[in-house]
């Protein structure tokens, strides 16, 4: 599905990912963790091409990233810590424009897929509302149902819930747990890690541009080798 | 008395078609020019951008009334002879033109690079962002600036009494000479004051419409 052969990024002299290499398979659910600085939204950045790499392979089904242009970005979605909703658009405007613009489907289509994405997301009664009328965690879940409205097989949530006050953050974590039983492959960069435990198969734990660790939840969490690992947690943890 | 104010409003009236015209062909050319203006200035091609500062620093840095002269007195030395109303129209329209270059750019730089990203994951192409994304937000951010402008394109318009154009101030000025009366300034005023508030509101209710997002 997503497959990375040592890549490569520098912003000027700083080396953000170095030699980054791992496959996700079709409907594994990666979480990837570690501490701030290390590389991990820099990571979905490149996938997506919002970053482009300095060197390295980068296959999303079976497509080269570099040579495809667009395509290879075609079947991927993503959602921003800052959610980035169109503030010009009612919550149903922001789920159709891209699917009726992109895609060119008609309107009665792209409505009644964004209709059941809102409901999906529990947020139907919220269609003809702005932005600016929703708590956080209402934001998300709308961003969440406008990158499902392109239909993606591939989506990437870059620290979904990291701007929401505590309260809201179980109301999204639940939609993203939600899609993980329906078998969308995922990968979420997340400071999450009772949810990153519970939703992972794999986590991934980054330091200093580098996967340090590619591994089962249970052995990151439960048993975790490195130091620099064990360190970490307890940091994060300490916190909640 | 009340028949001479009637009379002379009648003629004044006739000459603010002059500035009517002039005004929205000044307002619909400008607009475009800014906007085109404005893409260009944030292309990051680095010609057209200094193509662009240039031609805005030379705008927006000399009068308005000598520009209107080297239209009207000035390029006919160069073999180009335009008639006022297009030398009058042609010099508002860049003159406004440079202005909305920047005030549009200036709104369009506004606008968060995450609008740009969110529109790119979801697929849409450097144009469908601009047109559906980003300049449909600029809209509500530059509309006071724009109102500014609108307003004081009223009152510039004034100046093309100078190359001999019948517009309002001057079928005003016409007025008080061959009747020896201060009552067409009055008069002229007040058309200008009328003008200016329909503006005005116009660009409150605009500004209320794009009021509901935010």
């Amino acid at each position: 599905m997503i497959k990375a052969k040592n890549i490569n990024k520098s912003f000027g002299e700083l080396e953000v990912l170095r030699d980054v290499s791992f496959d996700v398979q079709q409907g594994e659910v990666i979480s990837i963790i570690g501490p701030s600085g290390s590389g991990k939204s820099t990571l979905l950045r490149s996938l997506i091409g919002l970053e482009e790499i300095n060197s390295g392979k980068l296959f999303i089904e079976g497509i080269s990233v570099k040579k495809s242009g667009k395509k290879a970005y075609e079947k991927m979605g993503m959602v921003f810590q800052g959610f980035n909703l169109f503030p010009h658009k009612t919550v149903m405007g922001n789920l159709i424009e891209a699917p009726i613009v992109v895609k060119g489907e008609t309107k009665g289509e792209a409505k009644k897929r964004a209709e059941e994405l809102l409901n999906k997301v529990g947020l139907t009664d919220k269609k003809d509302s702005y932005p600016a009328q929703l708590s956080g965690g209402q934001k998300q879940r709308v961003a969440i149902a406008r990158a499902l409205a392109m239909e993606p097989d591939i989506m990437l949530f870059d620290e979904p819930t990291s701007s929401l006050d505590p309260e809201l953050v179980g109301e999204v974590l639940t939609v993203i747990r939600g899609l993980a039983d329906e078998n969308i492959t995922m990968m979420i960069v997340t400071h999450e890690m009772g949810f990153a435990k519970d939703v992972s198969d794999r986590v991934f734990f980054m330091d200093h541009g580098k996967i340090i660790s590619d591994t089962v939840p249970e052995k990151i969490f439960v048993n975790p080798e490195s130091e620099r690992i064990q360190n970490f947690l307890t940091k994060i943890l300490s916190q909640n | 008395m009340f028949d001479y104010i009637l009379n002379v409003s009648g003629y004044v009236l006739e000459g603010s078609l002059v500035t009517f015209q002039l005004y929205l062909v000044t307002a619909i050319f400008s607009v475009i020019l800014g906007v085109l203006g404005a893409l260009g200035k944030i292309s990051k091609i680095p010609l057209l951008e200094s193509i662009l500062s240039f031609y805005t620093w030379v705008f927006r840095g000399t009068p308005l009334l000598l520009q209107l002269f080297f239209a009207y007195y000035g390029l006919p030395v160069l073999g180009i002879t335009l008639e006022p109303f297009p030398a009058a129209a042609l010099t508002f329209i860049v003159n406004y033109g440079a202005y909305f270059t920047e005030i549009f750019r200036g709104g369009i730089e506004s606008i968060g690079d995450g609008q740009y990203e969110a529109a790119k994951v979801l697929g849409m192409n450097y144009r469908q962002t601009m047109s559906r994304i980003i300049i449909p937000q600029t809209v509500k951010r530059v509309l006071p600036a724009t109102s500014n402008e609108a307003i004081n394109l009223v009152k510039d318009s004034a100046l093309v009494a100078v190359i001999g154009l019948g517009d309002l101030l001057r079928a005003a000025k016409v007025a008080v000479t061959r009747d020896f009366s201060i009552i067409p300034f009055i008069i002229a005023a007040v058309f200008y004051l009328i003008i200016s508030s329909v503006i005005v509101t116009v660009f409150r209710k605009l500004e209320e419409k794009y009021s509901v997002y935010e």
